[in-house]
């Protein structure tokens, strides 16, 4: 029997005949039919350790239950998830882990998405028998980022395994045997791996804390919105939490062609910029301050009144806001674009594939499919000349990145001989000093919009911001406010309506749309292909 | 305590007769015996009106007054800043920010605990909801102020009462 090329395997779950393709486990073959087994020790992404027995079904082929996660289907196997043997099984394995458990959820962070606390409430009794005392095993901090709550740990081993498999650094071990087993680093060598943070998301109860979220907030009081990282040109796939509008986390989001289910840490905990004291919100001239709405009326004063404009671009834009400043600089005759890269930082890469870019922002490859490739280059250099040499009267820079001195010195030099300079940036500092308009932009995870990482796979990022409570306004509508007023639009479209009209002008766009991309993105140059509701593809 | 279980007993009385089993007859002896009872009341010397604010009324057991937190033996605040009474609260009032306790025995406690009073409905639920019985509703009912921000207890407030 084949489903295409695979061989099947014909078995029983729950008395139905299903067909799954030949060598996989019960457990993933039973989730393919909506079965779902629970886990702890299990995850997709690592080797199967086999070692929590929350998994136990029934079989026919064995007198004692066996544990779905590792075990594989055979023809004519027969495996019960919902007998009475299976069901006590798991109760049993429910009770036992709860042993020594401290039961401290209201304190833990993990409360509200822990593993353990789903799987008690709906596998394990409702009581415990337990009357002795629970064991106590050590609270410590592994790393810089990384404390263990040692009596919460359950021994699943998967952090154990992440580090030896996924970051191949190999810090964590078990120490101790039986019920005084727990997690712990090797003496002096501390948990300290670009990609550690992954291991609190991993451990399936509150054992591995995360210092940096330690206590900030509860987790069914967050919003979540899936978005990408533009920590680098990676474009990890994220989820991003937040409270009242303000970023708390940032967790990896699977996605294969990506970023598997990790992220790094530098991602992960590069968003404390957008809160810190030198971050812009409030528009300026040379010597006052704007309210938000006159600081657009100003800039769009600049710009209809300005005969020849210059645009620096950076690598943190959207494709669509991108493509708003390639509307403007259409419009106006004679205007010249150039951009600017942040400096290269390091590469990392890991056993398990996964890789961290030296270029640390998100959309080199988005700028230079609509500006043309060399905008970075050549187009950056000639801007950095006509800048040096005084020829350029009014100029439009955007700064997007987390750096306090902007683009760097030459940059910064240059843009101070421009006549009349207005810039966007995210961070104020020294080098805004004496611009004619400074207005606040919008950081990675604030932007709505798409980016096209290293490897050209364009993906939705999405605003971390509440709706309706926005600090200030976002260039993707300041800058369609400014068209606006030059007469060269007629109405505020929202990121997918600027979308579609870059698919229209620009043909390595022209396959796409916001809704095409779903959550995980689309290769720029390939097309999903369209399912449609017979089951067929069009 | 020991009050709150005689009024529950009390109240168990006046169901179990009301459950009685109904009698086919009819409603002449209920409406005697109910006017008999205002009757009763009319002739009675004593007024039920008291002289408030000169004079206060207890309120029987289980009332439901103005919230406090509590302190333990060592009159530290027993909240751990779980967020449960804040997750169970209806009118979404009380207000908690975390932060690391600086006690060996405790790992979190509030460092902000506010309850709005004009928002909460008195229900009672995050007294239920609290795992480590830090907050409770007192029996203060005589609550007015003079200002709207007055009615936002903090948590030196709520420790106070
Ligand atoms: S710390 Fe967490 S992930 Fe690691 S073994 Fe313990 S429970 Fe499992
Ligand atoms: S690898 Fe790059 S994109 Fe991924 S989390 Fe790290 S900085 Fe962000
Ligand atoms: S009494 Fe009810 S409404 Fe008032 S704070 Fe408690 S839970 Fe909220
Ligand atoms: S439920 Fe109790 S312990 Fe938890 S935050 Fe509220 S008052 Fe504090
Ligand atoms: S999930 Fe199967 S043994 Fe842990």
């Amino acid at each position: 029997m084949a489903r295409g090329d695979t061989p099947m395997t014909r078995w029983l779950l729950n008395g139905q005949e299903v067909e799954n393709p030949t060598g996989m486990t019960i457990m993933e073959a039973a989730r393919e039919h909506g079965v779902d087994i629970p886990d702890f020790c299990y995850h997709p992404g690592l080797s199967i350790a086999g070692n929590c027995r929350i998994c136990m079904v029934e079989s026919n082929r064995s007198p004692k239950p066996i544990i779905a996660c590792s075990e594989r289907i055979a023809d004519g196997l027969e495996i019960k998830t919902d007998s009475d043997v299976a069901v006590e099984a798991r109760n049993s394995v429910m009770e036992f882990q709860l042993i020594n458990h401290p039961l401290d959820c209201p304190v833990c962070d993990k409360s509200g998405e822990c593993i353990l606390q789903d799987h008690s409430y709906t596998h394990g009794p409702d009581r415990s028998r337990f009357v002795e005392d629970k064991n106590i095993r050590h609270t410590k901090e592994l790393g810089p980022t990384i404390s263990i709550w040692g009596n919460r740990c359950i021994v699943c081993t998967r952090c154990v395994r992440f580090c030896d498999e996924i970051s191949g650094t190999g810090e964590l071990c078990v120490v101790e045997r039986g019920d005084r087993a727990v997690v712990d680093v090797f003496p002096g060598i501390p948990i300290d791996n670009a990609m550690a943070g992954n291991t609190v998301d991993i451990c399936p109860v509150g054992a591995l804390i995360s210092e940096d979220f330690k206590f900030e907030a509860r987790v069914w009081n967050m919003d979540r919105r899936d978005s990408v990282c533009g920590g680098c040109a990676r474009g990890c796939n994220i989820e991003v939490e937040t409270l009242d509008g303000y970023v708390k986390r940032l967790l990896p989001r699977e996605n294969l062609e990506v970023n598997d289910w990790w992220m790094c840490d530098h991602g992960r905990y590069g968003w404390r910029h957008l809160y810190s004291e030198n971050r812009l919100t409030t528009a300026r001239t040379a010597n006052q301050e704007l309210e938000d709405d006159s600081a657009t009326s100003t800039l769009a004063d600049f710009v209809s009144r300005a005969k020849k404009v210059a645009f620096l671009i950076d690598p943190f834009l959207t494709c669509e806001e991108l493509s708003l400043i390639h509307g403007l600089s259409s419009s106006i005759p004679d205007s010249i674009v150039g951009g600017w890269l942040p400096p290269k930082g390091t590469a990392e890469q890991f056993p398990s594939g996964f890789t961290i870019s030296s270029a640390k922002h998100p959309n080199r490859r988005g700028a230079e499919k609509i500006f043309g490739s060399k905008v970075f280059g050549k187009d950056g250099k000639d801007l950095l000349k006509a800048l040096d040499s005084r020829k350029v009267s009014t100029l439009i820079a955007f700064c997007g990145g987390p750096a306090e001195e902007g683009p760097g010195s030459s940059w910064s030099e240059a843009i101070r001989k421009a006549r009349k300079r207005i810039v966007f940036s995210v961070m104020d500092g020294d080098w805004l000093k004496g611009a004619s308009l400074v207005v606040p932009a919008t950081a990675p995870l604030e932007k709505e919009g798409t980016w096209i990482n290293e490897d050209g796979r364009l993906q939705r990022a999405r605003s971390c911001w509440k709706p309706g409570d926005e600090p200030f306004c976002p260039e993707l509508v300041r800058l369609q406010q400014v068209q606006m007023a030059c007469e060269i639009r007629t109405r505020c479209l929202s990121a997918a309506g600027v979308f579609r009209e870059l698919a229209e002008n620009i043909k390595a766009f022209s396959q796409h749309s916001h809704s095409d991309l779903g959550d995980g993105g689309l290769p720029l140059s390939r097309r999903r292909a369209r399912v449609d509701s017979k089951g067929g593809t069009r | 305590m020991a009050n709150h279980d005689d009024a529950s007993e009390k109240q168990d009385e006046t169901r179990t007769g009301t459950t009685e089993p109904r009698k086919k007859a009819s409603f002449a002896l209920p409406v005697i015996k109910g006017l008999a009872n205002t009757l009763a009341h009319v002739l009675r010397r004593e007024p039920n009106t008291i002289h408030y604010p000169e004079e206060k009324r207890t309120p029987y057991p289980g009332y439901r007054g103005e919230h406090r937190l509590k302190r333990d033996e060592l009159g530290r605040e027993k909240c751990t800043a779980c967020f449960l009474c804040a997750t169970a609260c209806p009118a979404f009032c009380i207000e908690i920010v975390a932060e690391e306790a600086p006690w060996d025995d405790r790992e979190k406690r509030p460092r902000i605990f506010n309850i709005d009073m004009m928002r909460c409905i008195y229900c009672g639920m995050c007294e239920e909801a609290c795992p480590c019985d830090a907050i409770e509703l007192t029996p203060i009912y005589n609550i007015p102020s003079r200002t709207r921000g007055e009615k936002i207890y903090d948590k030196e407030k709520l420790l106070s009462l």
